[in-house]
């Protein structure tokens, strides 16, 4: 999928709306609003179905372009208990519709639409995903066929899709993203992004330096206590570069003696017995005087195919990734200056001299970096030109972009195993791990295969009492007569499972340590007292954690959950997994 | 098939007893909204929700319970009617107050099983951990950050209480680096705000908490210098409306006061010295800017740019002063201007008025979008969070009602997504701790007749045996101690000490100090003959354990206990701080106190010297 092109819109003072999402707006900034407000959501629901619509609450809220709810259940007396969105007046109506009735409420600006159809139906037809940019699949589904579907074609179209369940205490999230999904501003702590490039000092800098240090010895106390201590690195770096063949010190030894060589120059005679200054300085040795290096993230960027071929349909995200390849090629490895200056001990116009220095490099770096998009954008004939501001994001946080490789998420399906490849061999030892709640993930996956017996045995055979059919199933997967499990150990595999609904299924292999099968069995025999029931205050938090990583996806912002989350209500707990 | 089939489900035996519930929400804001939701879709029988604040437009991202037409309306009388609406089955009361009033006293509070504290300031939060502590009510506290939270469950005795460990303080400057020596915007837009602003449009004599004014003693002859300064601005303020009233504001901030401070030649010895600014020259430069500049306010204005700003600002805001000043009486108190970050008319003068004054100090423009926010205190704030932390509550709820303290939780959303939610075990509380680790009783007191001095000589002297080294102190200061003894003859009522008010006594024994006494006033009408002032029961009060670390205390906003807001401290963090914006009880927020972040800020001159002890993160300033 081609990356929509994203352009901040353009501000015409705070109107009622930029107040109105102020408060958010400082976490995502107009670009992400934009974004948001670009996008178009679909919920497919399933069951008492509260969390899908909790997570839409908190995309309505924060200004989702539109939501479609595909939901042809109508309101029964136990949705009043669980679903803040229906009232008495809702009882037997269809319930997609109703919840949209007092959903708009929560923000006119929101395009809301409900289609009375259920998720088979909707499943017959795939290709009608195509029109959304984000799909909420809510599980278990009525069979595995339609799940493994729609998870299939939202692969295929690069459509992000999650997949949720939340039963009683519990809850899962599955996040399914693009194989290639860059995040540029993953918004890194500011104390992390400074880069001094005191390794590699540019002539403003040197000359600074000069004027600063030249008599050393002779400036009064007050003056040498106040000389900014990357200056004082910069000083003794060539003193020691004098001595050392011109290299800077290169491992930790060196670097100690350094620091050593750091500490002699304060002077200790005055009232203090030493300066703040130089302090700074010596405890900045370590991580300041590291050769130019990129994250893994980044370099991944630079490997990638995109990067290196860019053409006219490249989405931005490639074509300032290419000029930035350049610029670290160019420059010998190093990157465009972010220009950001840490606090110091200083007097506050050196100060604000070194933070002009330091602006000034960033401009000339980001202006390098924007002649090579510039001459790309001819060379590819690309148009628009890409705006500006979002390659000085880039240039800035370079160092911290982001490369999540997306793949299909693990579900229960229905015409083969599940292929676990090499993520067997991952969470095998993960399985082993006392408190684990990786058999959390395990029991929803049972839960996803007991549905699909459920599903062929009611097309089998019609029961006279639904009632009791669940009852009887509910039972055989506590007692374990539907072994839900592989075992990861012997098996990265989920055995087939068997069609003839009136034997019990082949046996599964289990769990070989005592405690995942305990876990596992007191999740199993939670969701089935929970009866495929939701508790409010459950889907609620799920509803948060869920819309938070949609809100991510959809800005490209932040660092995702990669790419399954459990949560365990009894104990407060969330794990994060990579499946 | 009942509707709460599914919560008796999952509850089980804890169900009955949640239906029997009475139970208390402090707050109807950002998690107030949500917890309301849980609160009556989890079916607790009657839910008191209490709010002093109003709705603004800017909640409506994320307080879902009120919308466009509830602009201005009570949030706790919005906020129970929407929540009714969907479920007419609870019992709903919503009191449009602050939860500081008197009516809430502790009888009160311990008619709850349970109290939730939705809140967005430290001022409330910290009463409402003292009267859960009287009352002996667990208290589930809450606070959310941007992407961050937090919920920790208070139990008396068997848990940390809010202030065990201390909090931060919102940032104060001393006066001479706001009024002479700003080396960061922050210091320029505190002066614009809380010095410019309040002397054009406001009350001039008013206090501003920002002005931290420990160092006034050190710096007495520019202190003089400074206030002579005000009275001249004071008194151009008269020409207020005249076509020369820009020129003769600009000149003198922006022009003679800056001069006078070029003089004093050994202030710039280490500082790079301010250059005034010529309003005829930039006059004439900004005659193509047209006001509407004031509406691009990502970007940083030029100076030609803050010029325009300023002088349109200033004549809108002179228009609006002078309207209503016609239009009152001349008994009535004359009408002012606050400084509100979310009126447009006021941001624009303090954003261009901050940008103008870093221009003549160096120091780096800011947009006033970025203003806004370190003007205002604005805090970010997105419903996802909220919705996550108000669940927690609800969550760490059920363990303190299950009478499992042990599996209760303090419990922390994180940015990072390598876990989304982090837990820690509830600590002890803290032996040394102000509030909870303290003696507490009530206090009977004749009101009529009850002087301080009968408390010292009576109670704590001959009853229970203090020496002479000990302090009485209240949430406004100390009232008593060896040194001050000028209020003993003061009866209680005029010293402000009412019914259902605290007392705290410090015994300050070197040897074997005892732990502090709590007292809370119960005001009862008394025989003549009995003494004034007496303990319902016999106190033994614990000595203070020896060798434990006294907890670093923030002056006065530790316990509420002595009012000197101690200048050496700006405040230590163990934790992160709690603040929800828009959550709630707002009065403190409103007056736009500055927060800093809680890592320690530069330090470009000699006037801050800041040492971050990376140990505990405890920030101390140095005078
Ligand atoms: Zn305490």
């Amino acid at each position: 999928m081609a990356e929509t092109i994203i352009t901040p819109p353009i501000l015409q003072g705070p109107t009622a709306k930029e107040k109105k999402y102020d408060r958010q707006l400082r976490l995502w900034a107009a670009n992400g609003q934009a974004a948001l407000e670009n996008a178009k959501v679909l919920l497919l629901n399933s069951g008492s179905g509260v969390v899908g619509v909790e997570i839409l609450k908190n995309l309505i809220l924060p200004g989702v372009g539109s939501f479609t709810i595909v939901d042809e259940t109508n309101v029964s007396e136990l949705d009043l208990g669980v679903n803040f969105f229906l009232e008495e007046s809702s009882l037997g109506k269809w319930r997609a519709e109703e919840t949209c009735k007092f959903l708009q409420e929560l923000n006119p600006e929101v395009k809301i639409n409900a289609l009375k159809e259920s998720i088979d139906v909707f499943a017959d037809n795939p290709s009608r995903l195509e029109q959304y940019s984000l799909i909420l699949l809510v599980g278990p589904t009525t069979n595995a066929r339609v799940l493994e579907k729609i998870c299939e074609y939202a692969d295929k179209s690069s459509i992000p899709l999650f997949y949720i369940h939340c039963q009683g205490f519990f809850s899962h999230f599955s996040v399914q993203l693009p194989a290639q999904f860059p995040i540029v501003d993953t918004h890194p702590d500011p104390a992390s992004t400074q880069d001094l490039r005191l390794l590699n000092p540019w002539p403003e800098l040197l000359e600074f330096l000069e004027t600063k240090t030249r008599n050393l010895d002779s400036l009064s106390d007050h003056d040498h206590g106040h000389i900014p201590y990357l200056l004082i690195l910069l000083h003794f770096l060539n003193i020691w570069k004098a001595s050392h063949d011109a290299q800077a010190p290169a491992n930790y030894f060196e670097k100690k003696e350094f620091k050593a060589l750091v500490e002699s120059g304060a002077r200790t005679n005055n009232s203090e017995g030493g300066e703040e200054n130089f302090d700074e300085a010596a405890a900045a040795v370590l991580k300041s005087l590291n050769p130019p290096s990129i994250s893994s993230g980044l370099r991944q960027v630079f490997e990638a195919d995109d990067c290196q071929n860019i053409k006219s349909t490249s989405a931005n995200f490639w074509i300032i990734a290419n000029a930035i390849r350049n610029f670290h090629t160019s420059h010998n490895g190093i990157l465009p200056l972010p220009g950001a200056l840490p606090d110091m001990k200083a007097q506050s116009s050196d100060y604000i001299q070194l933070q002009n220095i330091y602006k000034a490099k960033a401009r000339s770096d980001l202006a390098e970096v924007t002649r090579t998009v510039r001459s790309s954008e001819q060379e590819v004939g690309r148009n628009p030109p890409i705006e500006q501001a979002e390659i000085e994001a880039f240039c800035k946080g370079a160092q911290f972009v982001k490369m999540i490789h997306g793949r299909p998420i693990r579900v229960a399906k229905c015409t083969a195993e599940i292929d676990w490849n090499d993520r067997a061999k991952v969470l095998s030892p993960e399985l082993q791990t006392p408190d684990s709640l990786l058999p959390l993930y395990f029991a929803f996956l049972a839960l996803d295969r007991y549905q699909d017996d459920i599903d062929r045995i009611q097309k089998v055979r019609k029961p006279a009492d639904d009632e009791q059919l669940n009852d009887i199933m509910a039972g055989r997967v506590v007692s374990g007569a539907v072994p839900p499990l592989p075992m990861f150990a012997e098996s990265a595999h989920f055995s087939t499972p068997t069609i003839d609904p009136e034997h019990d299924p082949k046996p599964w292999p289990r769990f070989d340590t005592p405690e995942a099968r305990t876990t596992f069995d007191n999740v199993v025999k939670e969701l089935d007292r929970a009866d495929r029931g939701e508790l409010h205050n459950i889907a609620a938090l799920t509803g948060g954690m869920v819309a938070q990583e949609v809100i991510k996806v959809i800005t490209k912002q932040y660092v995702l959950v990669d790419n399954t989350c459990v949560f365990d209500g009894i104990a407060s707990k969330t794990a994060v997994f990579n499946i | 098939m009942g509707r709460d089939r599914f919560a008796k489900q999952s509850l089980g035996y804890l169900y009955p007893r949640i239906k029997q519930s009475r139970i208390l929400m402090i707050g109807a804001g950002g998690i107030g909204c949500e917890l309301l939701k849980n609160l009556v879709l989890t079916g607790f029988g009657e839910i008191h929700i209490v709010d002093l604040d109003t709705i603004d437009l800017s909640n409506l991202n994320r307080q879902f319970l009120f919308r466009q037409e509830h602009i201005k309306k009570s949030k706790a009388l919005v906020a129970k009617e929407s929540a009714a609406k969907f479920n007419p089955h609870i019992k709903l009361e919503a009191h449009h107050a602050n939860i500081k009033d008197p009516q809430f006293n502790i009888q009160w509070f311990q008619s709850f099983a349970l109290v939730f504290n939705a809140l967005d300031n430290l001022d409330a939060r910290r009463h409402v951990n003292k009267m859960c502590l009287a009352a002996d009510v667990p208290l589930i506290e809450s606070g959310t950050t941007g992407f961050n939270g937090q919920v920790q469950p208070i139990i008396k005795g068997k848990t940390e209480c809010y202030d065990c460990s201390t909090k931060d303080v919102p940032k104060s400057f001393p006066v001479c680096t706001i009024r002479s020596t700003p080396s960061q915007p922050i210091h320029c837009i505190v002066w614009a705000k809380s010095y410019l602003f309040t002397e054009m449009f406001g009350t001039s004599d008013e206090e501003t908490p920002e002005f931290d004014h420990s160092e006034d003693n050190e710096n007495a002859k520019e202190i003089e210098n400074l206030r002579q300064e005000s009275q001249a601005l004071n008194n151009i303020r008269q020409s207020m409306g005249s076509d020369e009233f820009a020129r003769k504001v600009f000149d003198k901030v922006f022009k003679d006061d800056i001069n006078r401070l070029r003089s004093m030649e050994d202030m710039w010895k280490t500082r790079k010295q301010p250059n005034a600014l010529d309003f005829d020259g930039i006059s004439k430069g900004a005659s193509g800017t047209k006001p509407s500049i004031a509406q691009q306010d990502q970007k940083a204005w030029t100076v030609a740019e803050n010029f325009t700003v300023f002088s349109d600002s200033l004549r809108r805001l002179s228009t609006r002063l002078q309207t209503s000043q016609s239009q009152t009486g001349i008994d009535t108190v004359a009408p002012v201007l606050v400084f509100d970050k979310d009126d447009e008319d006021t941001l624009d003068f303090v954003a261009a008025s901050a940008n103008l004054r870093s221009i003549i100090f160096g120091i780096e423009s800011k947009s006033k979008f970025d203003i806004k926010q370190m003007a205002g205190n604005i805090i970010p704030a997105i419903a996802t969070t909220n919705a996550m932390t108000a669940s927690l509550c609800v969550m760490q709820a059920f363990k303190v009602m299950r009478g499992d303290i042990d599996k209760a939780r303090m419990v922390f959303l994180e940015r990072s997504a390598a876990r989304v939610i982090n837990s820690d075990t509830l600590k002890p509380p803290n032996p040394n701790c102000n509030v909870c680790g303290v003696m507490s009783s009530t206090l009977i007191v004749d009101p009529d007749r009850a002087t301080l001095n009968d408390l010292v000589e009576d109670v704590l002297k001959s009853q229970l045996g203090y020496g002479d080294e000990f302090s009485v102190n209240n949430e406004i200061g100390t009232l008593y101690d060896p040194d001050l003894d000028d209020n003993l003859s003061k009866k209680f009522i005029d010293l402000g000490v009412k019914a259902d008010s605290f007392l705290t006594v410090i015994d300050d024994d070197e040897e074997n100090p005892r732990v502090n006494l709590s007292l809370a006033i119960l005001e009862k009408t008394l025989p003549e003959d009995t003494k004034a002032v007496h303990l319902p029961k016999k106190l033994d009060i614990a000595r203070k354990p020896k060798d434990a670390p006294a907890p670093i205390t923030n002056g006065g906003t530790n316990g509420d206990t002595n009012g000197h807001v101690a200048a050496s401290f700006v405040g230590t963090k163990r934790k992160r701080s709690l603040e929800d914006p828009e959550n709630g009880q707002q009065q403190d927020n409103k007056r736009g106190k500055i927060q800093m972040p809680s890592k320690a800020v530069g330090v470009q001159d000699d006037d801050l010297v800041i040492a971050d002890d990376s140990n505990d993160g405890a920030i101390v300033i140095d005078d």
